[in-house]
Protein backbone atom coordinates (compact mmCIF):
# COMPACT_ATOMS: atom_id res chain seq x y z
CA UNK A 1 0.00 0.00 0.00
CA UNK A 2 0.91 3.62 -0.66
CA UNK A 3 0.25 6.94 0.98
CA UNK A 4 -1.00 9.71 -1.69
CA UNK A 5 0.33 12.86 -1.57
CA UNK A 6 -2.67 15.38 -1.89
CA UNK A 7 -3.21 16.04 -5.51
CA UNK A 8 -2.16 19.65 -6.70
CA UNK A 9 -4.31 21.53 -9.35
CA UNK A 10 -3.82 24.57 -10.53
CA UNK A 11 -5.71 26.33 -13.66
CA UNK A 12 -5.58 30.14 -15.19
CA UNK A 13 -8.10 31.20 -17.61
CA UNK A 14 -6.74 32.61 -21.36
CA UNK A 15 -5.30 36.54 -20.82
CA UNK A 16 -8.60 38.81 -21.27
CA UNK A 17 -11.08 36.34 -20.18
CA UNK A 18 -13.11 36.10 -16.85
CA UNK A 19 -12.84 33.19 -14.58
CA UNK A 20 -15.93 31.94 -15.53
CA UNK A 21 -15.41 31.75 -19.26
CA UNK A 22 -12.57 29.56 -18.32
CA UNK A 23 -13.85 26.51 -20.39
CA UNK A 24 -10.98 23.63 -19.73
CA UNK A 25 -11.99 21.89 -17.03
CA UNK A 26 -9.95 19.45 -14.37
CA UNK A 27 -11.58 16.75 -11.89
CA UNK A 28 -9.51 14.40 -9.47
CA UNK A 29 -10.94 11.38 -7.29
CA UNK A 30 -8.46 10.89 -4.68
CA UNK A 31 -8.16 8.25 -2.02
CA UNK A 32 -5.62 8.88 0.80
CA UNK A 33 -3.92 5.67 0.37
CA UNK A 34 -3.73 3.08 -3.15
CA UNK A 35 -3.15 -0.63 -2.65
CA UNK A 36 -4.99 -1.90 0.25
CA UNK A 37 -7.80 -2.69 -1.42
CA UNK A 38 -8.85 -3.26 -5.53
CA UNK A 39 -11.43 -0.79 -4.90
CA UNK A 40 -9.01 1.94 -4.35
CA UNK A 41 -8.18 4.06 -7.52
CA UNK A 42 -6.90 7.44 -8.60
CA UNK A 43 -9.23 8.96 -11.24
CA UNK A 44 -8.29 12.51 -12.91
CA UNK A 45 -8.99 13.62 -16.19
CA UNK A 46 -8.60 17.24 -18.16
CA UNK A 47 -10.36 18.53 -20.28
CA UNK A 48 -10.26 21.53 -22.99
CA UNK A 49 -13.53 22.73 -24.81
CA UNK A 50 -13.76 24.54 -28.22
CA UNK A 51 -14.12 27.64 -27.53
CA UNK A 52 -15.42 28.09 -30.94
CA UNK A 53 -18.54 25.56 -29.62
CA UNK A 54 -21.36 26.89 -27.35
CA UNK A 55 -21.89 25.60 -24.37
CA UNK A 56 -18.12 23.96 -24.34
CA UNK A 57 -17.35 24.87 -20.56
CA UNK A 58 -20.68 23.02 -19.49
CA UNK A 59 -19.22 19.91 -21.91
CA UNK A 60 -15.67 20.03 -20.69
CA UNK A 61 -17.09 19.72 -17.57
CA UNK A 62 -19.38 17.10 -17.84
CA UNK A 63 -17.19 14.90 -19.22
CA UNK A 64 -14.39 15.28 -16.51
CA UNK A 65 -16.81 14.85 -13.98
CA UNK A 66 -18.04 11.57 -15.56
CA UNK A 67 -14.46 10.41 -16.31
CA UNK A 68 -13.97 10.33 -12.39
CA UNK A 69 -17.43 9.18 -11.12
CA UNK A 70 -18.61 6.64 -13.78
CA UNK A 71 -14.77 5.17 -14.76
CA UNK A 72 -14.55 3.33 -17.81
CA UNK A 73 -12.60 0.44 -17.36
CA UNK A 74 -9.71 1.51 -19.57
CA UNK A 75 -7.87 -1.70 -19.55
CA UNK A 76 -11.00 -3.12 -21.28
CA UNK A 77 -12.44 -0.63 -23.26
CA UNK A 78 -13.39 -0.87 -26.39
CA UNK A 79 -15.47 1.28 -29.18
CA UNK A 80 -19.09 0.01 -27.65
CA UNK A 81 -17.89 0.35 -24.57
CA UNK A 82 -16.87 4.18 -25.16
CA UNK A 83 -19.75 5.10 -27.00
CA UNK A 84 -22.13 3.88 -24.01
CA UNK A 85 -20.31 5.93 -21.67
CA UNK A 86 -20.02 9.02 -23.80
CA UNK A 87 -23.72 8.79 -24.84
CA UNK A 88 -24.74 9.11 -20.90
CA UNK A 89 -21.84 12.15 -20.60
CA UNK A 90 -23.45 13.79 -24.02
CA UNK A 91 -27.60 13.19 -22.20
CA UNK A 92 -25.82 15.41 -19.19
CA UNK A 93 -24.67 17.83 -21.24
CA UNK A 94 -28.28 18.36 -22.98
CA UNK A 95 -29.84 18.85 -19.42
CA UNK A 96 -27.28 20.90 -18.80
CA UNK A 97 -28.71 23.41 -21.93
CA UNK A 98 -30.86 25.69 -21.03
CA UNK A 99 -32.82 25.11 -24.34
CA UNK A 100 -35.55 27.34 -24.01
CA UNK A 101 -33.70 30.49 -23.52
CA UNK A 102 -31.02 30.10 -25.61
CA UNK A 103 -30.92 33.76 -28.19
CA UNK A 104 -31.15 33.23 -31.96
CA UNK A 105 -27.16 33.50 -32.50
CA UNK A 106 -26.77 30.82 -30.20
CA UNK A 107 -29.18 28.46 -31.59
CA UNK A 108 -27.41 26.54 -34.13
CA UNK A 109 -24.35 26.33 -32.58
CA UNK A 110 -25.98 24.88 -29.52
CA UNK A 111 -28.06 22.60 -32.05
CA UNK A 112 -23.91 21.61 -33.18
CA UNK A 113 -23.02 20.40 -29.96
CA UNK A 114 -20.02 21.55 -28.24
CA UNK A 115 -16.47 19.96 -28.54
CA UNK A 116 -13.60 19.72 -25.96
CA UNK A 117 -10.40 17.52 -25.36
CA UNK A 118 -10.28 14.94 -23.28
CA UNK A 119 -7.06 12.84 -21.22
CA UNK A 120 -8.57 10.99 -18.33
CA UNK A 121 -5.74 8.83 -15.92
CA UNK A 122 -6.71 5.77 -13.46
CA UNK A 123 -4.75 4.17 -11.18
CA UNK A 124 -5.04 1.14 -9.50
CA UNK A 125 -3.74 -2.65 -8.49
CA UNK A 126 -2.94 -4.73 -11.13
CA UNK A 127 -6.15 -7.25 -11.10
CA UNK A 128 -3.40 -10.14 -11.81
CA UNK A 129 -0.75 -9.10 -9.09
CA UNK A 130 -2.00 -7.44 -5.75
CA UNK A 131 1.48 -6.19 -5.42
CA UNK A 132 1.28 -3.68 -8.11
CA UNK A 133 -0.17 -0.51 -9.67
CA UNK A 134 -0.61 -0.18 -12.78
CA UNK A 135 -2.22 2.95 -14.79
CA UNK A 136 -4.07 3.37 -17.77
CA UNK A 137 -5.11 6.52 -19.45
CA UNK A 138 -7.00 7.66 -22.44
CA UNK A 139 -6.47 10.65 -24.59
CA UNK A 140 -8.61 12.22 -27.63
CA UNK A 141 -7.33 15.00 -28.58
CA UNK A 142 -4.16 17.03 -27.23
CA UNK A 143 -4.37 17.27 -23.24
CA UNK A 144 -1.36 15.11 -22.64
CA UNK A 145 -0.52 13.47 -19.56
CA UNK A 146 3.36 13.07 -18.35
CA UNK A 147 4.81 9.76 -16.58
CA UNK A 148 8.16 11.25 -14.21
CA UNK A 149 10.05 8.25 -12.78
CA UNK A 150 13.30 9.67 -10.51
CA UNK A 151 12.25 13.28 -12.02
CA UNK A 152 12.70 11.72 -15.77
CA UNK A 153 10.11 11.72 -18.42
CA UNK A 154 8.79 8.13 -18.67
CA UNK A 155 5.89 9.03 -20.79
CA UNK A 156 4.18 11.78 -22.60
CA UNK A 157 0.85 10.70 -23.93
CA UNK A 158 -0.53 11.01 -26.24
CA UNK A 159 1.56 14.07 -27.87
CA UNK A 160 5.33 13.63 -27.56
CA UNK A 161 6.87 16.62 -29.33
CA UNK A 162 5.91 20.94 -28.74
CA UNK A 163 5.62 20.80 -33.09
CA UNK A 164 2.68 18.20 -32.71
CA UNK A 165 0.36 20.70 -31.48
CA UNK A 166 -2.01 22.97 -34.09
CA UNK A 167 -5.28 24.25 -33.88
CA UNK A 168 -7.04 21.20 -34.74
CA UNK A 169 -6.78 18.59 -32.57
CA UNK A 170 -9.37 15.52 -32.29
CA UNK A 171 -12.77 16.46 -30.18
CA UNK A 172 -14.89 14.71 -27.92
CA UNK A 173 -18.47 16.10 -29.49
CA UNK A 174 -21.26 16.60 -27.08
CA UNK A 175 -24.10 15.67 -30.09
CA UNK A 176 -24.51 11.69 -31.01
CA UNK A 177 -25.08 12.07 -34.64
CA UNK A 178 -21.35 13.43 -34.62
CA UNK A 179 -19.25 10.50 -33.06
CA UNK A 180 -18.48 9.03 -35.92
CA UNK A 181 -14.74 8.20 -36.36
CA UNK A 182 -14.58 8.61 -31.91
CA UNK A 183 -12.83 5.37 -31.96
CA UNK A 184 -10.40 6.39 -34.20
CA UNK A 185 -9.09 9.69 -32.77
CA UNK A 186 -9.41 8.11 -29.31
CA UNK A 187 -5.89 6.59 -27.85
CA UNK A 188 -5.31 4.05 -25.26
CA UNK A 189 -1.98 3.13 -23.23
CA UNK A 190 -0.79 2.05 -19.83
CA UNK A 191 2.40 1.08 -17.57
CA UNK A 192 3.32 -0.10 -14.04
CA UNK A 193 3.33 2.40 -11.21
CA UNK A 194 5.81 2.51 -8.92
CA UNK A 195 6.12 4.39 -5.48
CA UNK A 196 7.52 8.29 -6.25
CA UNK A 197 6.11 8.31 -9.85
CA UNK A 198 4.38 12.19 -10.62
CA UNK A 199 1.90 11.79 -13.23
CA UNK A 200 1.09 14.93 -14.62
CA UNK A 201 -2.17 15.87 -16.62
CA UNK A 202 -1.95 19.20 -18.58
CA UNK A 203 -4.01 21.24 -21.22
CA UNK A 204 -2.57 22.13 -24.48
CA UNK A 205 -1.04 25.32 -23.53
CA UNK A 206 1.22 24.21 -21.24
CA UNK A 207 1.64 20.51 -22.09
CA UNK A 208 3.46 22.66 -25.36
CA UNK A 209 5.29 24.37 -23.01
CA UNK A 210 6.86 21.34 -21.51
CA UNK A 211 7.50 19.38 -24.53
CA UNK A 212 9.37 22.58 -25.88
CA UNK A 213 11.71 23.35 -22.41
CA UNK A 214 12.24 19.88 -22.46
CA UNK A 215 13.36 19.70 -26.35
CA UNK A 216 15.72 22.93 -25.42
CA UNK A 217 17.53 20.80 -22.77
CA UNK A 218 15.74 22.25 -19.79
CA UNK A 219 14.15 21.19 -16.94
CA UNK A 220 10.19 22.10 -16.92
CA UNK A 221 9.25 18.99 -14.61
CA UNK A 222 11.62 20.85 -12.17
CA UNK A 223 9.90 24.06 -12.02
CA UNK A 224 6.08 22.73 -12.90
CA UNK A 225 6.69 20.41 -9.54
CA UNK A 226 7.92 23.26 -7.04
CA UNK A 227 4.74 25.04 -8.61
CA UNK A 228 3.25 27.41 -5.36
CA UNK A 229 -0.10 27.91 -5.28
CA UNK A 230 0.76 31.80 -4.46
CA UNK A 231 3.07 31.97 -7.82
CA UNK A 232 1.14 29.68 -10.28
CA UNK A 233 -0.47 33.05 -12.31
CA UNK A 234 2.39 35.31 -12.01
CA UNK A 235 4.51 32.23 -14.02
CA UNK A 236 2.02 31.54 -16.29
CA UNK A 237 1.31 35.55 -17.15
CA UNK A 238 5.27 35.66 -17.39
CA UNK A 239 5.56 32.52 -20.08
CA UNK A 240 2.35 34.16 -21.89
CA UNK A 241 4.41 37.16 -22.14
CA UNK A 242 7.21 36.05 -23.01
CA UNK A 243 5.54 34.27 -25.74
CA UNK A 244 7.47 30.76 -24.70
CA UNK A 245 3.50 29.70 -23.95
CA UNK A 246 0.61 30.66 -26.01
CA UNK A 247 -2.28 32.57 -24.45
CA UNK A 248 -4.97 30.08 -23.79
CA UNK A 249 -6.80 28.18 -20.82
CA UNK A 250 -4.20 26.83 -18.69
CA UNK A 251 -4.38 23.86 -16.78
CA UNK A 252 -2.37 21.60 -14.36
CA UNK A 253 -3.02 18.25 -12.09
CA UNK A 254 -0.06 16.81 -10.49
CA UNK A 255 -0.15 13.51 -8.89
CA UNK A 256 2.73 11.42 -6.57
CA UNK A 257 2.30 8.84 -5.78
CA UNK A 258 3.77 7.63 -2.34
CA UNK B 1 4.16 39.27 -39.94
CA UNK B 2 1.14 41.00 -40.54
CA UNK B 3 -2.60 40.00 -40.70
CA UNK B 4 -1.59 37.96 -37.76
CA UNK B 5 -2.90 39.91 -34.23
CA UNK B 6 -4.93 37.98 -31.91
CA UNK B 7 -8.46 38.51 -31.98
CA UNK B 8 -9.59 39.51 -28.61
CA UNK B 9 -12.39 41.70 -26.90
CA UNK B 10 -9.00 43.85 -25.81
CA UNK B 11 -7.90 43.77 -29.12
CA UNK B 12 -11.01 43.63 -31.54
CA UNK B 13 -11.49 44.13 -35.36
CA UNK B 14 -14.12 45.75 -37.08
CA UNK B 15 -16.07 45.68 -40.49
CA UNK B 16 -17.67 48.24 -41.84
CA UNK B 17 -19.87 47.99 -44.67
CA UNK B 18 -21.57 49.97 -47.23
CA UNK B 19 -24.55 49.64 -49.00
CA UNK B 20 -25.15 51.35 -52.17
CA UNK B 21 -29.40 52.24 -51.97
CA UNK B 22 -29.30 54.35 -55.02
CA UNK B 23 -32.77 54.09 -57.50
CA UNK B 24 -30.39 51.78 -59.78
CA UNK B 25 -30.66 49.46 -57.57
CA UNK B 26 -33.97 48.11 -57.83
CA UNK B 27 -32.64 46.46 -61.15
CA UNK B 28 -32.36 42.78 -61.58
CA UNK B 29 -29.66 41.00 -61.38
CA UNK B 30 -27.72 39.88 -64.40
CA UNK B 31 -28.74 36.77 -65.66
CA UNK B 32 -31.41 36.48 -62.10
CA UNK B 33 -34.54 38.51 -63.41
CA UNK B 34 -36.26 37.48 -60.01
CA UNK B 35 -33.79 38.84 -58.04
CA UNK B 36 -33.83 42.69 -56.90
CA UNK B 37 -30.28 44.26 -56.88
CA UNK B 38 -31.25 46.25 -53.34
CA UNK B 39 -32.63 42.63 -52.08
CA UNK B 40 -29.42 40.94 -52.90
CA UNK B 41 -27.77 43.41 -50.99
CA UNK B 42 -30.08 43.32 -47.69
CA UNK B 43 -29.73 39.65 -48.13
CA UNK B 44 -26.06 39.47 -48.26
CA UNK B 45 -25.51 42.11 -45.28
CA UNK B 46 -28.21 40.37 -43.18
CA UNK B 47 -26.64 36.81 -43.82
CA UNK B 48 -22.87 38.15 -43.37
CA UNK B 49 -23.85 40.24 -39.99
CA UNK B 50 -25.65 36.57 -39.00
CA UNK B 51 -22.74 34.51 -39.43
CA UNK B 52 -20.29 36.83 -37.74
CA UNK B 53 -22.53 37.13 -34.67
CA UNK B 54 -23.31 33.23 -34.27
CA UNK B 55 -19.76 32.99 -34.77
CA UNK B 56 -19.07 35.48 -31.64
CA UNK B 57 -22.11 33.52 -29.77
CA UNK B 58 -21.05 31.11 -26.59
CA UNK B 59 -24.63 29.98 -26.72
CA UNK B 60 -26.42 32.73 -24.36
CA UNK B 61 -23.77 35.69 -25.04
CA UNK B 62 -21.93 36.97 -27.80
CA UNK B 63 -18.25 37.95 -27.27
CA UNK B 64 -17.06 40.97 -28.59
CA UNK B 65 -14.32 40.15 -30.93
CA UNK B 66 -15.52 42.65 -33.75
CA UNK B 67 -17.00 46.18 -34.06
CA UNK B 68 -18.99 46.62 -37.19
CA UNK B 69 -20.56 49.39 -38.84
CA UNK B 70 -22.88 50.00 -42.06
CA UNK B 71 -23.16 53.40 -43.84
CA UNK B 72 -25.80 53.33 -46.28
CA UNK B 73 -25.59 55.42 -49.68
CA UNK B 74 -27.90 57.78 -51.89
CA UNK B 75 -29.36 61.22 -52.62
CA UNK B 76 -32.46 63.19 -51.70
CA UNK B 77 -34.04 64.53 -54.63
CA UNK B 78 -32.07 67.51 -55.45
CA UNK B 79 -28.97 65.04 -55.88
CA UNK B 80 -26.88 65.88 -52.37
CA UNK B 81 -25.56 62.71 -50.95
CA UNK B 82 -27.45 61.10 -48.34
CA UNK B 83 -25.50 59.18 -46.04
CA UNK B 84 -27.02 56.66 -43.28
CA UNK B 85 -26.16 54.49 -40.26
CA UNK B 86 -27.70 51.45 -39.45
CA UNK B 87 -27.83 50.93 -36.40
CA UNK B 88 -29.27 52.69 -33.91
CA UNK B 89 -27.87 55.49 -31.66
CA UNK B 90 -24.18 55.56 -34.50
CA UNK B 91 -23.92 58.04 -37.37
CA UNK B 92 -22.03 57.90 -40.53
CA UNK B 93 -18.95 58.73 -39.15
CA UNK B 94 -19.32 57.01 -36.08
CA UNK B 95 -21.35 53.65 -37.26
CA UNK B 96 -19.75 51.33 -35.26
CA UNK B 97 -21.51 49.10 -32.49
CA UNK B 98 -19.57 46.46 -30.62
CA UNK B 99 -21.09 42.66 -32.37
CA UNK B 100 -23.00 41.91 -29.03
CA UNK B 101 -24.80 45.53 -29.27
CA UNK B 102 -25.21 44.36 -32.76
CA UNK B 103 -26.94 41.10 -31.88
CA UNK B 104 -28.80 42.71 -29.74
CA UNK B 105 -30.58 45.36 -32.12
CA UNK B 106 -31.53 42.76 -34.30
CA UNK B 107 -35.28 41.92 -35.57
CA UNK B 108 -35.73 38.57 -35.51
CA UNK B 109 -38.17 37.16 -37.86
CA UNK B 110 -39.27 33.60 -37.45
CA UNK B 111 -39.25 31.76 -40.77
CA UNK B 112 -40.19 28.44 -41.82
CA UNK B 113 -37.13 26.20 -43.19
CA UNK B 114 -37.13 22.75 -45.06
CA UNK B 115 -34.01 20.89 -43.93
CA UNK B 116 -32.78 17.34 -43.36
CA UNK B 117 -34.33 15.36 -40.60
CA UNK B 118 -30.89 13.39 -40.22
CA UNK B 119 -32.83 10.18 -41.63
CA UNK B 120 -33.45 10.64 -45.64
CA UNK B 121 -36.25 12.67 -44.70
CA UNK B 122 -37.38 16.65 -45.11
CA UNK B 123 -39.04 18.23 -42.02
CA UNK B 124 -40.16 22.03 -41.94
CA UNK B 125 -38.61 23.34 -38.63
CA UNK B 126 -38.67 27.26 -37.56
CA UNK B 127 -35.41 29.13 -37.63
CA UNK B 128 -34.80 32.59 -36.27
CA UNK B 129 -33.82 35.18 -39.13
CA UNK B 130 -31.66 38.19 -37.79
CA UNK B 131 -32.27 41.45 -40.04
CA UNK B 132 -30.43 45.17 -39.67
CA UNK B 133 -31.45 45.85 -43.21
CA UNK B 134 -34.26 46.03 -45.57
CA UNK B 135 -33.98 46.67 -49.58
CA UNK B 136 -34.54 50.38 -50.43
CA UNK B 137 -33.50 52.26 -53.62
CA UNK B 138 -33.54 55.29 -54.69
CA UNK B 139 -32.12 58.30 -55.96
CA UNK B 140 -28.29 58.96 -56.97
CA UNK B 141 -24.94 57.21 -56.14
CA UNK B 142 -22.70 59.21 -53.77
CA UNK B 143 -19.90 56.25 -53.16
CA UNK B 144 -17.14 59.09 -53.06
CA UNK B 145 -19.36 60.91 -50.28
CA UNK B 146 -19.74 57.12 -48.60
CA UNK B 147 -16.39 56.45 -48.92
CA UNK B 148 -15.34 60.16 -46.99
CA UNK B 149 -17.30 59.24 -44.22
CA UNK B 150 -15.86 55.66 -44.45
CA UNK B 151 -12.37 56.61 -44.19
CA UNK B 152 -13.29 59.13 -41.28
CA UNK B 153 -14.72 56.24 -39.30
CA UNK B 154 -11.68 53.89 -39.51
CA UNK B 155 -9.31 56.68 -38.50
CA UNK B 156 -11.27 57.06 -35.46
CA UNK B 157 -11.48 53.71 -34.88
CA UNK B 158 -8.03 52.63 -36.11
CA UNK B 159 -6.56 55.49 -33.57
CA UNK B 160 -8.71 53.94 -30.56
CA UNK B 161 -7.47 50.10 -32.19
CA UNK B 162 -3.77 50.80 -33.41
CA UNK B 163 -2.87 47.27 -33.18
CA UNK B 164 -6.13 45.35 -34.02
CA UNK B 165 -6.64 43.09 -36.54
CA UNK B 166 -6.92 45.70 -39.84
CA UNK B 167 -10.46 46.65 -40.33
CA UNK B 168 -12.52 44.98 -43.32
CA UNK B 169 -14.41 47.81 -45.97
CA UNK B 170 -16.90 45.82 -47.45
CA UNK B 171 -18.93 48.01 -50.03
CA UNK B 172 -22.13 46.57 -51.79
CA UNK B 173 -22.49 48.70 -55.11
CA UNK B 174 -23.65 48.24 -58.62
CA UNK B 175 -20.30 50.68 -59.20
CA UNK B 176 -21.99 53.24 -61.03
CA UNK B 177 -20.37 56.06 -58.63
CA UNK B 178 -22.32 59.59 -59.49
CA UNK B 179 -20.46 62.05 -57.98
CA UNK B 180 -17.35 61.52 -59.10
CA UNK B 181 -14.06 59.22 -59.43
CA UNK B 182 -14.35 57.08 -56.14
CA UNK B 183 -10.50 55.39 -56.79
CA UNK B 184 -8.20 58.10 -55.19
CA UNK B 185 -10.77 57.79 -51.94
CA UNK B 186 -10.76 53.91 -51.88
CA UNK B 187 -6.93 53.95 -52.35
CA UNK B 188 -6.36 56.38 -49.61
CA UNK B 189 -8.32 54.13 -47.56
CA UNK B 190 -6.68 50.70 -48.95
CA UNK B 191 -3.63 53.17 -47.06
CA UNK B 192 -4.73 53.75 -43.98
CA UNK B 193 -3.34 50.63 -41.28
CA UNK B 194 -2.83 49.81 -38.10
CA UNK B 195 0.54 48.07 -36.76
CA UNK B 196 -0.90 44.80 -38.41
CA UNK B 197 -1.80 45.66 -41.74
CA UNK B 198 -3.06 47.55 -44.21
CA UNK B 199 -7.09 48.02 -44.27
CA UNK B 200 -8.61 45.73 -46.50
CA UNK B 201 -11.34 47.05 -49.19
CA UNK B 202 -13.35 43.96 -50.46
CA UNK B 203 -16.23 45.16 -52.79
CA UNK B 204 -19.59 43.16 -54.03
CA UNK B 205 -20.48 44.18 -57.90
CA UNK B 206 -23.88 43.58 -58.60
CA UNK B 207 -25.15 44.36 -61.93
CA UNK B 208 -27.77 44.16 -64.36
CA UNK B 209 -25.41 42.46 -67.05
CA UNK B 210 -25.45 39.27 -68.23
CA UNK B 211 -22.09 37.98 -67.62
CA UNK B 212 -20.37 34.75 -65.90
CA UNK B 213 -20.32 35.33 -62.17
CA UNK B 214 -16.65 36.74 -61.18
CA UNK B 215 -14.78 35.49 -57.60
CA UNK B 216 -11.82 37.02 -56.97
CA UNK B 217 -10.12 37.56 -60.04
CA UNK B 218 -6.11 38.45 -59.73
CA UNK B 219 -6.17 40.25 -63.00
CA UNK B 220 -8.04 42.44 -64.53
CA UNK B 221 -8.29 40.12 -68.12
CA UNK B 222 -10.50 38.13 -65.56
CA UNK B 223 -13.16 40.75 -65.57
CA UNK B 224 -16.81 41.15 -67.56
CA UNK B 225 -15.99 43.66 -70.46
CA UNK B 226 -17.51 46.28 -67.90
CA UNK B 227 -16.42 49.75 -66.89
CA UNK B 228 -17.30 49.64 -63.32
CA UNK B 229 -16.23 46.17 -63.16
CA UNK B 230 -12.70 47.54 -63.71
CA UNK B 231 -12.61 50.36 -61.37
CA UNK B 232 -14.19 48.10 -58.38
CA UNK B 233 -11.83 45.69 -59.01
CA UNK B 234 -9.28 48.32 -58.96
CA UNK B 235 -10.95 49.63 -55.54
CA UNK B 236 -10.10 46.14 -53.98
CA UNK B 237 -7.21 45.24 -52.03
CA UNK B 238 -5.57 41.55 -52.52
CA UNK B 239 -5.81 39.26 -50.19
CA UNK B 240 -3.27 39.17 -47.31
CA UNK B 241 -0.93 35.84 -47.99
CA UNK B 242 -2.21 34.03 -45.03
CA UNK B 243 -5.61 34.33 -46.36
CA UNK B 244 -5.38 33.47 -49.96
CA UNK B 245 -2.76 30.27 -48.84
CA UNK B 246 -5.70 29.18 -45.67
CA UNK B 247 -8.22 29.87 -48.35
CA UNK B 248 -6.44 28.08 -51.09
CA UNK B 249 -6.06 24.89 -48.77
CA UNK B 250 -9.67 25.09 -48.68
CA UNK B 251 -10.35 24.37 -51.77
CA UNK B 252 -11.88 28.40 -52.21
CA UNK B 253 -11.38 30.14 -55.51
CA UNK B 254 -8.32 32.29 -54.04
CA UNK B 255 -4.42 32.48 -55.10
CA UNK B 256 -1.49 34.69 -54.94
CA UNK B 257 -2.63 38.20 -56.21
CA UNK B 258 -6.64 37.20 -55.94
CA UNK B 259 -8.25 40.64 -54.45
CA UNK B 260 -11.64 40.90 -52.27
CA UNK B 261 -13.99 41.52 -55.48
CA UNK B 262 -16.93 39.47 -56.51
CA UNK B 263 -19.05 40.61 -59.77
CA UNK B 264 -22.13 39.14 -59.56
CA UNK B 265 -21.43 36.01 -57.26
CA UNK B 266 -22.49 34.50 -53.96
CA UNK B 267 -22.15 37.86 -51.98
CA UNK B 268 -21.89 35.33 -48.96
CA UNK B 269 -18.79 33.63 -50.62
CA UNK B 270 -16.65 37.18 -49.40
CA UNK B 271 -17.70 36.12 -45.47
CA UNK B 272 -16.07 33.10 -45.83
CA UNK B 273 -12.89 35.17 -46.75
CA UNK B 274 -13.51 37.85 -43.65
CA UNK B 275 -14.07 34.60 -41.68
CA UNK B 276 -10.86 33.16 -42.95
CA UNK B 277 -8.91 36.42 -42.48
CA UNK B 278 -9.83 36.56 -38.87
CA UNK B 279 -9.37 32.86 -38.37
CA UNK B 280 -6.16 32.45 -39.64
CA UNK B 281 -5.53 35.51 -36.87
CA UNK B 282 -7.03 34.10 -34.28
CA UNK B 283 -6.91 31.35 -32.30
CA UNK B 284 -10.05 30.40 -31.11
CA UNK B 285 -9.53 27.18 -29.74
Amino acid sequence: MVLLQPAREFWLPKAGNRSDEYEDAYSVLYPESLGASPDEMVQSAVADGASESAFAREWANVLTSAFVNRPLDLASVDEASLIEWLELAQDEWHECVPWDRIPWHGEAKARAGAHATLMGLSIRTDSDNDDQLIWHAMAVGDSCLFVIREGRLQESFPLETADQFDNYPSLLSSNRSASDGLWENARVTSGECDSGDVFILASDAIACWILGQLEAGDEPFEVVMGMDDADWSEWVDEQRNAGTMRNDDTTLVIIEIG
Amino acid sequence: MPYAADISRNNPSCFLFLVDQSGSMIGALGGQPGLRKDQGAADALNRILDAVSQRCSQGMEVRDYFDAGIITYTTDDAGEPDLGSAFPGTAPDQPFLKIGEIADVARVEDRAVRESDGAGGIVEVNRKFPVWLDPTALFGTPMCAALEAASTALEAWIADHPNSYPPMVINISDGAAGDGDPEPIASRIMDMQTSDGNVLLYNAHLSGMSATPVQFPADESELPPDEYAKSMFRMSSQFPEPVWQLAESMGLPAREGSRGYVFNADMVSLVQFLDIGTRAASDLQ
